[in-house]
């Protein structure tokens, strides 16, 4: 697809977007509709959304489109094309608007607490926050969809290969308790590639398991008066919302924490790009966790692409 | 503001284990929610403390955190 097709579709996106939220919000806004501000900003986040969800689509195979693979400046790797720095952002103001509103539901709700502002503009930012992530869920699913690039998740077959590198990434006690429970060979210390073994074999997994378990229940919980939706079920997703909630900041937490220690990785998110000696330690250091002999990849003299120069 | 970040989940998780044990949960809620929060707090709190942990080892050394600044 040419560049030019590709920016139609992002604009087509963007005006469809723009007409769907003005006539939702119109209506709304009219005077002439029976809901309170909360089944109202319900009915305008659950009409908009499609659209929401359209446009992620779009930016994603409008990105994928200008997939460069392997990118490099001197000593430096794009590690992050500027759309997968945006698309981060965005997905991060949406947690830090949807996390933070959806514990206060949950709490308020078991506290018996209530705040002096009313509660549907705690909805409202929940949804502004949720509209956000499921933005970045379309962009960057269609995005991997359409370039191909699987360099997040471990390859068929090579499940037991990363498993093993992320126990020998993890404290000596936890990760020999890991591989007795997965039967698992440390012996071998596989080196990582592009990812860590942290993050393609137990963080990317579990983003998206939780992404997908918060999503789906939250369609589920949101579209309840617009389609009738059994109790049990709704019951359920209700339920399933909360601990994907929980896992969620758990998450949030974690990675925090992974990329707060490995400060190279949190630089190349915000500038996307990343020095290849800095990549290198980043690698090499979590390679010299556990002992024995080292699997011989990714040596000194190792052409940049190996060492991560594909952008994501 | 990791640091900011892992106080006010310590706090949530406050919340969260503290709230499994009041009567009010257990009549309204039943034992399983009782459950939920005591190990969704637990754990809430655990991580946070690590980030805090993280957080702090990189203010008092930022050159040797990880070994990778």
């Amino acid at each position: 697809m040419g560049a030019a097709a590709r920016w139609v579709l992002v604009f087509a996106g963007l005006a469809i977007l723009a007409a769907g939220a003005y006539m939702s919000l119109a209506q709304a806004g009219s005077g002439g509709q029976p809901w309170d501000p909360e089944l109202s900003d319900n009915f305008v986040f659950m009409r908009v959304l499609p659209f929401v969800l359209g446009l992620g689509a779009v930016v994603g195979i409008f990105r994928a489109g200008g997939w460069n693979g392997t990118v490099r400046r001197g000593d430096q790797i794009r590690r992050f094309s500027p759309g997968t720095v945006i698309g981060h952002w965005i997905a991060t103001v949406g947690f830090v608007l949807a996390l933070p509103t959806g514990l206060w539901q949950y709490l308020g709700g078991i506290l018996d607490v209530h705040l002096e502002f009313p509660l549907y503009l705690i909805y409202r930012i929940h949804y502004i926050g949720a509209a956000l992530i499921l933005f970045s869920v379309a962009n960057f699913a269609a995005y991997w969809w359409v370039n191909g690039d699987r360099s997040l998740l471990p390859p068929r077959g090579e499940w037991r290969r990363h498993l093993a590198g992320f126990a020998l990434e993890l404290p000596r006690s936890l990760g020999t308790r890991l591989a007795t429970w997965l039967r698992l060979d440390l012996k071998a210390r596989p080196q990582p590639q592009r990812f860590t073994f942290y993050e393609t074999a137990f963080s990317f997994p579990t983003w998206t398991f939780a992404l997908v378990l918060i999503t789906v229940t939250g369609l589920l919980k949101a579209m309840r008066y617009i389609y009738p939706i059994p109790g049990p079920v709704l019951y359920g997703a209700s339920t399933l919302h909360v601990a994907a909630m929980v896992l969620l900041t758990l998450k949030v937490l974690d990675h925090l924490r992974y990329t707060l220690a490995r400060w190279p990785l949190m630089v190349a998110m915000a500038r996307g790009w990343i020095t290849e000696s800095a990549l290198r330690r980043v690698l090499d250091t979590t390679a010299r966790l556990g002992s024995g002999p080292v699997e011989p990849t990714l040596p000194a003299s190792a052409p940049a692409g190996v060492a991560g120069g594909s952008e994501r | 503001m990791e640091l900011l970040w892992a106080a006010v989940n310590v706090v949530i998780a406050y919340f969260f284990v503290t709230n499994a044990f009041v009567a009010k949960t257990a009549i309204k809620e039943g034992l399983a929610a009782q459950a939920a929060l005591l190990l969704g707090g637990a754990l809430i709190a655990v991580f946070a403390v690590a980030l805090a942990r993280q957080s702090l080892q990189l203010l008092r050394a930022p050159g040797t955190a990880g070994g990778l600044r």
